[in-house]
Order: C-alpha cells, then sequence, then structure tokens
C-alpha cells in the first residue's frame, strides 16, 4: 500500500475534482444506460407499458439464439451475419487506405496542397446524415450517377446494377456511403501520428541510402504501430456500432434483410416493435463482441513496445 | 481518498434518476401545452393562426407547437412515452395510436373541455363508426383530426402520349393496371425513365391488405386468434408485387422516388399515383399550373378481377390524443384545444391541407361536394373500411414491408415470405 506525503493527496484531490465532470457525464450517458440494459434484458418489457415488466430470466437470450430462427432473414443469427459482413469489408479498406491517403498527404511538400486534401477528406465526417442520405440516394438512384459512372467504365448502356435492391450491391452500397463518410476521420488520426514521429529518423535513414518505400516499411509503419492500433480499434468498434447508414437505405425503400446489422435490428426491435427487453439483450450481446475484439487487438498488437 | 472516490461514484450514478425524474404538474395557474404534430405546411400555417386565436382568448394557456416529418413523429412521441416524457397532446396515425390507448397512456376524452354537452353529443356530431377506433371499454380516446382515403390520380397528358385515352383506358382492376402501366413505362436498357404508376411503400396496411382482401384474405381472423388467414390470396398478392419489382415486370420499385411527390412535378416521371383528397392542396402549391391545367383527374381503387369483396383502399385516421401522464388541468386545457380546433373543419378542408375531419356537417357540406373529385373519394369511403389497428398493427404493418419487399427485391419465394409472416405475426397474436 503505497503512502501519499501532503502534497501528492492534495493533487489527488485536485485530480479528482478535475475528473468529476468527465465522470458524470459517462455517467448519464454510459454507465446507466450500459447498467440498465443490462438489467431490462432479463425482461419481458414493452415499450409503452404502463405494467412492471415481467422477470423472464435468460428468456430474450435464448430467443436471440434460438435455432427455430436461423434461417430466418431477420433473425438474430443473420444480423451478427450482416454485421460481420460490414465490418470487415469496411473496416479493412477504411484502416489501411486512410493509412495511405495519411502517408501521401503527409509526403507532398506544398502546405496549401496538404490542408486542401485533409479539408476535403474530412469535409463528408461533418455532413449530416440528412444531407449525406440525400446525395447518395441521388447517386444510387437507378438513374442516378452510380449506374452512369458503371456503365461508363463498363461500356454498357441502360443497365441497373440495383445499388439498392439486390443482396451484395445493397451491402456494397452501405460499406461505400460509410467509407465516404469516416475516411477523413482516420485520416487526420494518421496523419497526426505521422506528425509525432522525429524527423531525424527519417534523415538517417535517408543519410543510410534508404528508399521511399524502404522508409515507409522499416520507419513509418513500425513507429507508427500505436497510432494503427489507436485506428483499428476505433474503426472496428465504429463500424460494429453501424446504424444511421442502414437506416438511410430502409427509409428509402432498399430491403431489410441484408443490412439488418445488430444496430438496427435492436433500433427495429426496440422502437419499431417495442420490445424493450429484447433491444436491451441484442445490445448487450453487442458490448460483449465490441469488448472481445477491443481486448483480442490489445493483445494482438502489443502497442506499448514501440520506442524511438 | 478511497471514501471520496466511493461517494463520486455514487453521485454520479444516481445522477441520471435525479436528471431524468419528472415533474408533470402544472406550474401555478399559466398552463404550457406541448402539442406535437406532424408536418404540412399548409395545416401549420392555419393552426398558427388558430392558436394564437386560442391563446388570445385563453391568456392563462401558450401553446407550444412542434412538428416533425410523419415517419419520424412515430418514433419520437413512441420514445418520449418509454421514457415518461411524452407530449401533452399529439396525433398519429391510429394504426400508431392505437397502443397508446390500449396500454393506458392517454385519457379519455374530457367533453365538456373540449366544447360538448356530454360524449353522447360528440359521437351524435361524427360520421357513423369513424369514433369506435378510439373508443375502448365505452370510453372516448381521441377526437379526429383527418380521415382520409386513397384513390388513383392520373396525370392525363402521359396517358394521351402512349396512345391511351385516360378517360376510358384508366384501370379498373389491378391487372388492368399492370397492363396499362407496362403500356406507359419508358425504360432505358432496365432503367425506369417513366412509371405507369407505384405503390405507396411502406404504408402497407392502407393498400396491400385491401388488395388480399379483395381476394378473400384477412390480416386477422374475426375472432382475431389467427394471423394471415387464406393463404391463396396472400400468395396471389405477393406474386402480383414479385411481378411489379425489378425482378419481374420491372413496372416500379421501393427504391424509386415516392410517386406522389413526382406526380406532382408533371414532368413525365410518372402517369398516376395512390393518394388522398389532401393531394391537391400539395399539387396547388407545387404546381399551380398543372393544378389548373385540368390534365388530371382521380379514379377509383382497383380490385381484381373476380375479386369476392369489392373493398377499395383503407382510410386511416389521425385522432388527437391527450397524454394521462399530464397534469389535470393541463389535459382539460388540451382538450379544449383540440376542441377549438376541431371546430374549424371548413378551414382545414379549404385552407389547412385539404383534410376532411369526418364530422356529419362537413361530409354533407357543399364546401366538401364542390372539390374536384370530392364524389370518387366519397364513394370509394362507402366501398372501404378503417385500417387495421390493434395493440400491435405498427408491428404487423413492419412484417408485411418485409414481406413484399423480399420477394420484390431481395429474391425470396411468395411461399417462404408468406410462411415468415405467418410465423412472425401469429406469434404477436398469440403474445396479445
Amino acid at each position: 500500500m503505497p503512502r501519499y506525503s501532503g502534497i501528492e493527496r492534495k493533487q489527488a484531490r485536485w485530480g479528482l475534482i478535475f475528473v468529476a465532470p468527465a465522470m458524470l457525464f459517462f455517467a448519464v450517458f454510459s454507465y446507466y444506460p450500459i447498467l440498465n440494459a443490462f438489467a431490462t434484458s432479463f425482461f419481458n418489457k414493452r415499450a409503452l407499458s404502463k405494467a412492471p415488466p415481467r422477470f423472464i430470466g435468460l428468456d430474450n437470450y435464448l430467443r436471440l439464439f434460438s435455432l427455430k430462427t436461423a434461417g430466418n432473414e431477420l433473425s438474430f443469427y443473420n444480423s451478427l451475419r450482416s454485421t460481420a459482413i460490414f465490418t470487415v469489408g469496411t473496416f479493412v479498406p477504411l484502416l489501411v487506405l486512410s493509412l495511405l491517403a495519411a502517408a501521401l498527404i503527409a509526403s507532398l511538400d506544398g502546405k496549401r496542397a496538404k490542408r486542401a486534401l485533409q479539408v476535403a477528406y474530412y469535409t463528408p465526417a461533418v455532413l449530416s446524415s440528412v444531407v449525406a442520405a440525400t446525395i447518395w440516394m441521388l447517386i444510387f438512384d437507378p438513374r442516378g450517377l452510380a449506374n452512369q459512372w458503371l456503365n461508363g467504365l463498363l461500356g454498357l448502356t441502360g443497365v441497373d446494377h440495383l445499388w439498392l435492391v439486390d443482396r451484395s450491391m445493397e451491402q456494397l452500397s452501405t460499406m461505400i456511403i460509410y467509407f465516404w463518410k469516416y475516411i477523413g476521420y482516420f485520416v487526420i488520426l494518421f496523419i497526426t501520428g505521422l506528425s509525432s514521429i522525429p524527423p531525424t529518423i527519417y534523415e538517417a535513414a535517408r543519410i543510410d541510402g534508404a528508399g521511399k518505400l524502404q522508409v515507409f516499411g522499416r520507419i513509418t509503419l513500425p513507429l507508427l504501430k500505436p497510432t494503427v492500433v489507436m485506428v483499428s480499434i476505433m474503426s472496428m468498434l465504429q463500424c460494429l456500432k453501424t446504424f444511421s447508414t442502414q437506416y438511410m437505405l430502409y427509409t428509402n425503400g432498399a430491403p431489410r434483410g441484408p443490412i439488418n446489422v445488430i444496430t438496427f435490428n435492436i433500433y427495429v426491435t426496440g422502437i419499431q416493435e417495442q420490445y424493450l427487453g429484447r433491444a436491451s439483450a441484442m445490445s448487450v450481446v453487442l458490448f460483449v463482441v465490441m469488448l472481445f475484439f477491443t481486448w483480442f487487438q490489445f493483445r494482438l498488437s502489443k502497442a506499448d513496445d514501440v520506442e524511438y | 481518498m478511497k471514501r471520496a472516490i466511493a461517494l463520486l461514484s455514487m453521485i454520479a450514478l444516481m445522477a441520471p434518476a435525479l436528471l431524468f425524474a419528472k415533474d408533470k404538474k402544472a406550474d401555478g395557474k399559466q398552463i404550457t401545452i406541448n402539442y406535437w404534430t406532424h408536418e404540412d405546411p399548409a395545416r401549420t400555417q392555419l393552426e398558427k393562426e388558430l392558436i394564437a386565436q386560442f391563446e388570445a382568448a385563453n391568456p392563462n394557456i401558450k401553446v407550444v407547437r412542434t412538428t416533425q416529418a410523419a415517419v419520424k413523429l412515430i418514433e419520437l412521441v413512441q420514445t418520449a412515452f418509454a421514457a415518461n416524457q411524452g407530449p401533452d397532446m399529439f396525433n398519429l396515425p391510429i394504426e400508431n395510436e392505437y397502443a397508446y390507448i390500449t396500454n393506458r397512456r392517454v385519457a379519455p376524452v374530457d367533453a365538456k373541455a373540449a366544447g360538448y354537452k356530454s360524449a353522447k353529443d360528440i359521437a351524435a356530431k361524427y360520421a357513423p363508426g369513424v369514433l369506435d377506433a378510439v373508443t375502448v371499454d365505452g370510453k372516448l380516446y381521441g377526437l379526429p383530426l383527418e380521415l382520409t382515403n386513397w384513390c388513383i390520380y392520373i396525370n392525363k397528358k402521359v396517358f394521351r402520349s402512349a396512345g391511351l385515352d385516360p378517360e376510358k383506358d384508366y384501370p379498373k382492376t389491378w391487372e388492368d393496371m399492370m397492363a396499362v402501366s407496362e403500356k406507359l413505362v419508358i425504360k432505358d436498357g432496365n432503367i425506369l425513365i417513366r412509371r405507369g404508376f407505384d405503390f405507396r411503400y411502406p404504408y402497407y396496411l392502407t393498400f396491400f391488405v385491401p388488395m388480399v382482401e379483395q381476394l378473400g384474405g384477412k390480416l386477422i381472423s374475426d375472432d382475431g386468434k389467427t394471423a394471415i388467414v387464406n393463404d391463396a390470396a396472400w400468395l396471389k398478392v405477393l406474386s402480383y408485387m414479385q411481378q411489379w419489382g425489378p425482378s419481374g415486370k420491372n413496372l416500379g420499385s421501393p427504391t424509386y422516388k415516392n410517386a406522389r411527390n413526382l406526380f406532382n412535378l408533371d414532368n413525365n416521371d410518372i402517369a398516376m399515383a395512390n393518394t388522398g383528397l389532401y393531394q391537391q392542396g400539395r399539387i396547388e402549391k407545387d404546381n399551380p399550373a398543372f393544378f389548373k391545367s385540368g390534365e388530371w383527374m382521380v379514379v377509383p381503387f382497383p380490385t381484381f378481377k373476380g375479386a369476392v369483396k369489392n373493398t377499395a383502399a383503407c382510410y386511416y385516421g389521425h385522432y388527437f390524443m391527450v397524454n394521462d401522464d399530464a397534469a389535470k388541468e393541463v389535459q382539460e386545457a388540451s382538450w379544449k384545444l383540440a376542441g377549438f380546433l376541431l371546430s374549424h373543419g371548413e378551414d382545414y378542408l379549404t385552407r389547412g391541407g385539404n383534410i376532411i375531419q369526418p364530422t356529419k356537417a362537413l361530409l354533407e357540406s357543399k364546401t366538401l361536394k364542390s372539390m374536384p373529385y370530392s364524389d370518387v373519394f366519397i364513394k370509394d369511403m362507402a366501398r372501404a373500411h378503417m385500417i387495421y389497428y390493434g395493440p400491435s398493427s405498427a408491428e404487423l404493418q413492419t412484417l408485411i414491408r418485409n414481406a413484399v419487399e423480399s420477394v420484390m427485391l431481395s429474391g425470396v419465394t411468395p411461399e417462404k415470405a408468406l410462411a415468415t409472416l405467418k410465423a412472425a405475426a401469429q406469434e404477436i397474436i398469440d403474445e396479445q
């Protein structure tokens, strides 16, 4: 048991006072909903009912994983599958391409060009979902730009690629929208990580005759490891929590089955169908999945062993 | 130090309970009514005027009117009620609103506050049956803001451009609708440039269920115990929708732009749309030249060839309801406001979005009868019935949506879609 001196105790007390607002914020908007959802998941609770919710033990969880519903397009199993497809299909390109884009921007000489590219990449991230929806619905409309571009590229005319209709194309559409919206955010994070690498290391490498690819592979990547780990965890968690893109497509008439990711299933079950207990059980499962993958990524990366 | 951390943590964890605690008491004599309703520019203009008059006549009452898009409002009201923070007064479509009555979330109508002598007096002033949807165990829980049914609007120019005579060739049956649409569509490869007609997705309880009923099917059996009655009827309509969609004859799809809004533009995008009398006000606002051109007409909702039941699209109501958790004086003030607004039926019909408040007086008025094609709507209403409403009507509509759109868009067979729909709908009915 360490003993603290008077001044350390005083500092700690002030520290506590300073973190209190953040603790309050997290308590209201994170801890309380988590605990509440966990408790609710053991009850049969309907959104509008005034009657006290009925305790049903693990029934909500058993229902989610019932093999009877496995073949149903809107089952929880299908949501797990849709979430996995979306996460892998979005998280990997997001991570790789945002890193490459950041490296490209960082390697540019002109400050103006750098800033212009940063702004260009980041702009979609600040657009509201409504604006993003309007833009993408115009693009994916059968008469829209997506069909025109793809037909132009493939030398076809009048082919509808069914961006919002075909199962695979609908999933691809959600991935494209999400990628477009969030790549800028991760590019900025990578640029920040790149700028923290001491330039002296690059100078030493250049004096030793290292080429650009060698510098990127042997210096930039290893030293960027903490940022890569952080970005990969953040982007993976964001992909697992994806909702607004799927909601936007669904409200514009796209079928629900192929894009019924866990969060969207939670929304439909809890808000539209009013089964709050069942939706809470889904959110607890999602929480456990996210916790597991975060832990797994930390284990794989051992992020702390980078030293300059 | 540990004690300080524990204390801070406890305060932090208790904070939400303190923050979210509600206080629904009216503040002294000054009463504020939070009234939530759906967006409609014409009605907003009228209600702003009426609310100003109401506030002037009742200086102790302030009305805070909040509008949201119709679909969004359904979710917002429900989420607010789930958190015990519902508005004092609101309106939604009855299929979404009925659950508020069965869950005891709304207060019975205060007839005297609303300006009537008694509940009997209210019943005597409205058309027969329209209050049934909001009457439970003999108590009345809502007053109708509007009663709406949909017919088929036709753009005559588009018909003529395809060599059709709109007066003679308009579709009388769903088979005609498919055949006429095939003549009207213009395609670039398999991309639809012009549609003949398209459905009013995702309001399946309003248009799809009546199509099933025409063939002898039912959503719920008469004894209320069985969901999805008469598989053959359901399969036929699901197959029809499959044929309508991109993998069939490619005549339309939920992913194309809303037919009703495109119709107003008169830009050769669509020939027919399924909508209500209120559309006339919107055509006039969006495209006055088209409204005045005489190039549009309205025809009845079609039926299938060999239909066993001659039924039109369901009519639905938006009802004013009052939050049961609101303080008594707020409830009373809210019913007073509802009664005041509803006493201006002709204003709502002529300049409040062309909506029909189903009072006997308005239904028999010259104002309604002189509106273009109002006779078509009135006749269709006579062969229609109120949309299905029950504690889980909104969920059933979502299930039907999933079934129809899975056959139209995802390549699911009608048989499989029906089996999924039937099992899920039955589960809901059993739970009720």
